[in-house]
């Protein structure tokens, strides 16, 4: 087998970024990258296409200019696109929707609780953008949420909706794209799902506090929660916290594979359109054993990118750390490192085919991940400024074009 | 608008900067507790979209009722003394939607239900205390009594119990009327539509909002209803759904006017001048503990908790739970006074929880 090659793209066009939440393939096939700049007072973010023949990236705009939001009008800014790019096969678009909570340009932090009844301060709201891929031109834009910031979004197309969580509210949020209304659900709990998924029956699945399936059923225009909680470490995880992190449909769209934000993540596999509330596989543990009287640092102990490539198989990026107790490491090793793992969805065994290293810094925290139209994977990264993004080329054995297909639907 | 300069983040006093945006936002004295509407550990809360708490009454011996609004109503009792530690879901009123009030007597509670066919009152006797509550319980669900409906079904507007809880005064859309607490009659005294809630003063009167800017006043043993007989003290009063809370010591009365200016009543001195202005308005739930201070929520969305006192009214930032249940609090629509002073706010969201909050204990001076 040939090896998985891992090169490091660094956003130095844009020294500011610290963080890149969202990478999604578009509509094109591309691989679209929200540099984000959210620990910098007036930070924004800007959109980001990795350029394919020129094999770099290339900055497309910055979201202040474009939605009318300077970035220092001493309001919290629009510093970050996150896990909220949504493409749109029929027409080329990409939706995408900005979140909070970079600092105003003239305080050191922001809070959304604090500056809620604050006109100066408040932040405007999540930009909702409409992104034609085909003319790189903003067709339009909109106020999806305001005052609030948008955590992840999600397209059904053949509805022509977008579905979104609010932050902080945690409010379920449905956008007619063709009457460009929104219409708010309700409140979820306090902690953000960090994703939305759709199943065949159109409905919209996602999390609560506690780490229970949340539904939202068109029928009936509620949501409901599953009285199961998800797979966690019952050694000292009660199902609190357990909310979805990152989700991959599978390719034949009978089911999603899902890890959960919470330091030792767990990996499992959910079939919605079996029985009342779906069939969830525990798939174990993401990342390794570790001491459980301390609470690790959920940028350590972290798991996401989940794709799928064009093998069938589903990639994903855990992170592995030196610890003197529970993983010694050898000397070759980093002492935070980004494994990507290929999972055998029949076998359910992982094999470890990559890490990913960049240069100065360590690289053991991964946002999402995508497959482009040529079949390689891509990767976005959360760590010291300027972050930016992996590409790990395929093997030749391993690849095909249009591997992006069919598309993800959600950020 | 103006362009300002980037916030050097090496100037000296940043972590404290940040420390007090992140953090100071947050209940700054007293500490704010939410319990679930269910028996944590053995059985669940009510459906979320079902829980938005609206209504709030305790008994003499420190039970918490109340009641629900959303998809359904809820009528429910909290119990957090002895061996406890529990709400329990009594049950759901047929065809409830929300729930205006909920009134405890000695022995039985009612409560004002409205929903598509209009509103209506039920009830039915106090839940008995449980055995124990962290070894061995059980519980059943009794159906609720159908107490009457006012004027064929008008809409509920408030209750209020008299402070000695054998009978409670109540507003519908248009009579005001009197529920029997201890009988669980209904007695419709005349013509008059609510609107906000009910307040009981020192020496015992109900007082509700009336036109121009003016209370009507319910003396029930004299059974005599007097319309404008209260003026309201200068403030902006147009459009305003009052609320009430009165000391349980003495008996005085305070409310808020729509710009969240704080007042008190007494029926032998009469209104206070503006005591201090709440940071946002409308003023919300409101109750007072026992050594007389008055703690509320103010504003919309994202509500924060205030309070009154000899000083004057200083806000106490937004409402989080840091204990078992982790939960922001944003939105509140009911409060009652507990068995120790503590107050209960009812939260008016999807996944309404109660709050507790106790206040900070001031130093020996």
């Amino acid at each position: 087998m040939e090896a998985y090659k891992a090169t490091w793209y660094q956003f130095t066009e844009h020294p500011d970024a610290d963080s890149c939440w969202s990478l999604s393939v578009g509509p094109d096939g591309r691989i679209y990258v929200a540099a984000c700049a959210e620990g910098v007072p007036g930070g924004i973010v800007k959109l980001v296409r990795y350029n394919e023949s020129g094999d770099r990236l290339d900055y497309l705009f910055d979201l202040d200019q474009v939605v009318d939001d300077p970035h220092d009008s001493g309001r919290a800014t629009q510093c970050k696109i996150h896990y909220s790019f949504a493409p749109s096969m029929k027409d080329g678009v990409l939706y995408m929707a900005t979140h909070l909570s970079g600092p105003p340009i003239d305080l050191p932090a922001y809070s959304p609780w604090r500056f809620w009844h604050d006109e100066e301060r408040c932040f405007r709201g999540s930009a909702l953008l409409a992104f034609d891929t085909a003319s790189d031109e903003v067709l339009w834009y909109d106020t999806l949420i305001p005052k609030e910031g948008c955590r992840c979004l999600l397209i059904d197309e053949e509805r022509g909706l977008l579905y979104a969580l609010s932050y902080p509210r945690d409010h379920f949020i449905i956008y007619d794209i063709e009457k460009r209304e929104g219409r708010d659900i309700g409140r979820i709990g306090s902690i953000n799902a960090q994703l939305l998924f759709l199943d065949k029956k159109h409905r919209v699945w996602t999390t609560d506090d506690y780490g229970h399936l949340v539904r939202y059923d068109p029928e009936t225009d509620r949501l409901e929660t599953s009285p199961f909680a998800l797979p966690h470490n019952p050694q000292f995880q009660s199902g609190w916290h357990s909310v979805f992190y990152d989700a991959a449909p599978s390719p034949d769209g009978e089911c999603v594979y899902a890890s959960t934000w919470i330091a030792q993540p767990r990996l499992m596999r959910i079939w919605p359109n079996e029985g009342e509330w779906g069939r969830v596989e525990d798939l174990g543990p993401a990342t390794q054993e570790r001491d459980p009287t301390l609470p690790t640092s959920m940028f350590l102990d972290h798991c996401g990118g989940l794709t799928f490539a064009g093998d069938g198989q589903l990639y994903y990026v855990a992170s592995r750390w030196r610890d003197e107790g529970y993983n010694p490491l050898p000397p070759d090793h980093k002492a935070h490192e980004g494994v990507v793992w290929r999972l055998d969805i029949d076998t359910l065994e992982r094999e470890e085919v990559a890490r990913l290293e960049r240069p100065d810094e360590f690289a053991q925290y991964v946002s999402r991940g995508a497959v482009d139209h040529k079949g390689d994977l891509f990767f976005g990264h959360v760590g010291p400024k300027p972050t930016g993004i992996f590409k790990v080329w395929m093997p030749e054995s391993r690849k095909r074009s249009d591997a992006h297909l069919p598309i993800r639907i959600w950020g | 608008m103006a362009k300002r300069k980037q916030y050097d983040m090496k100037s000296p006093g940043t972590r404290e900067l940040v420390d007090e945006i992140v953090h100071g936002t947050f209940v700054k004295e007293g500490t704010l507790l939410a319990f679930p509407t269910c028996f944590p550990g053995s059985s669940a809360p009510i459906r979320a979209d079902e829980s938005r708490i609206t209504a709030l009454d305790a008994t003499f011996n420190g039970g918490v009722y109340g009641g629900t609004s959303g998809y359904a109503t809820h009528l429910f009792v909290g119990m957090f003394h002895g061996v406890t530690g529990a709400v329990l879901d009594l049950g759901t009123v047929e065809g409830g939607t929300h729930c205006a009030a909920v009134c405890c007597g000695e022995k039985n509670f009612v409560a004002g239900v409205n929903g598509k066919k209009g509103g209506r009152l039920v009830g039915r006797n106090l839940q008995p205390l449980p055995f124990d509550l962290i070894q061995e319980w059980g519980f059943n669900r009794k159906p609720f009594d159908e107490v009457g409906e006012i004027g064929g079904g008008e809409r509920i507007v408030h209750m209020a119990a008299d402070p000695q809880r054998k009978f409670a005064v109540g507003t519908s859309s248009g009579h005001l009327f009197v529920v029997d607490l201890e009988e669980m009659g209904v007695e419709t005294i005349g013509e008059l539509g609510g609107c906000g809630q009910i307040g009981v003063d020192a020496e015992g009167h109900f007082l509700g909002m009336d036109a121009g800017d003016s209370l009507w006043s319910f003396d029930r043993q004299a059974g005599r209803l007097e319309r404008q007989a209260v003026p309201l003290p200068s403030g902006r009063w147009d459009g305003v759904e009052l609320v009430w809370a009165r000391d349980p010591g003495d008996g005085t009365l305070y409310t808020a006017d729509g710009e969240g200016g704080m007042f008190s009543y007494r029926p032998d001195s009469g209104w206070s001048d503006c005591l201090g202005q709440a940071s946002l308005a409308p003023v919300g739930p409101l109750a007072v503990t026992f050594d007389g201070r008055l703690f509320g929520f103010c504003g919309e969305e994202m509500a924060r908790l205030f309070t009154l006192d000899e000083g004057g009214v200083r806000e106490l930032g937004g409402a989080a739970s840091v204990f078992e249940r982790r939960r922001y609090g944003y939105s509140f629509g009911a409060a009652v006074v507990g068995r120790d002073g503590e107050i209960v706010f009812g939260e008016e969201d999807e996944l309404g929880h109660l709050w507790l909050y106790f206040p900070k204990i001031a130093p020996r001076p």
